[in-house]
């Protein structure tokens, strides 16, 4: 079962502090060339999709485009800075769309919605779910899903 | 006349649609995780979430997984693009672990531009315990015409 990470933030989150509704907006994050050399690098995932820049002229997308996996990580680093399941607790589960490319250049932001909050298995342990959209600067929805989170209790 | 212009867009042999073969498992190499991937990742992620030493964030292996899914005695398949997946959390990952991950094509659809391969994969650590899994959804290049 997931266990805890110690935390002792001063704006840390506990469940009784959340309400279904309430919605949350990150800031904007311009996603770069840099970005996606680095994820291809950490990940081992080279794919002409993100690293050819000239085999991808020819493509769907008609260039380069960053890993799918690389708009979630930065979508959940936006989700931190300000959603308190995304901050402060441990993902349970992940139902995820990638609806369209993020380009290199295209800046995103994650506008989330809290929908579900339930008691965990194990005592203590409650169960936030968010339903987030990843937005890129034309306003379209680039990414969307919903994501489960396991939250502390005040009085656990 | 002009110089010969390398054709960049002749990619080396891939696995097409057509080729994907159903219920066959393929296990990566492993991947110990370090605090070098955790600095990376957190890095390019720009997490601020407040975590402990030795903290794996959750998201990392799945990622790792990606990478190491090239690894497998098999061409890479001639993904075209990542549509979604639904992916589960069971134990937490630590600064040590390996991890290997464990797929299997179970259901494929054709399109007329392509086709949808279903694969369910699960990331096992160095003991041999589920860790994450889940289910993707890959769209798939078919084999170009001659």
């Amino acid at each position: 079962m997931l266990s805890l990470p110690s935390v002792s933030s001063p704006d840390a989150a506990f469940f009784e502090d959340l309400k279904v509704g309430r919605e949350y907006i990150s800031p904007g994050r311009t996603v770069t060339e840099t970005d996606v050399m680095i994820f291809a690098g950490l990940s081992g995932d080279y794919n002409v999709l993100h690293t050819d820049a000239e085999h991808m002229k020819g493509s769907l997308f008609g260039e380069r485009i960053a890993h799918g996996l690389l708009g979630l990580a930065i979508q959940q680093g936006l989700a931190s800075r300000g959603e308190p399941a995304a901050a402060h607790g441990l993902l349970a589960a992940v139902k995820w769309k990638f609806k369209g490319p993020i380009r290199l250049g295209d800046t995103i932001h994650v506008r989330s919605r809290i929908v579900g909050l339930k008691e965990g298995v194990e005592p203590g342990q409650q169960l936030v779910s968010v339903e987030r959209q990843v937005m890129n600067q034309r306003g379209e929805v680039v990414q969307e899903g919903e994501t489960e989170h396991v939250l502390g209790s005040r009085t656990p | 006349m002009s110089s010969p212009r390398i054709d960049t867009s002749v990619a080396p042999s891939q696995v097409y649609f057509e080729d994907v073969e159903l219920n066959v498992p393929l296990e990566t190499p492993g991947m110990t995780l370090t605090a070098a991937h955790v600095a990376m990742f957190t890095g390019v992620a720009q997490d601020v979430s407040p975590r402990d030493d030795g903290f794996v964030p959750d998201l990392l292996p799945l990622c790792i997984s990606s990478g190491l899914g090239w690894r497998v005695p098999r061409p890479p398949l001639a993904v075209l693009a990542f549509m979604g997946f639904e992916w589960r959390f069971f134990l937490p990952l630590r600064v040590g672990d390996t991890i290997r991950s464990i797929s299997v094509t179970n259901a494929k659809r054709s399109l007329r531009e392509g086709g949808v391969v279903i694969e369910e994969r699960r990331i096992v650590n160095q003991r041999g315990e589920t860790t994450q899994a889940g289910k993707l959804t890959l769209l798939v290049a078919k084999r170009p015409k001659p």
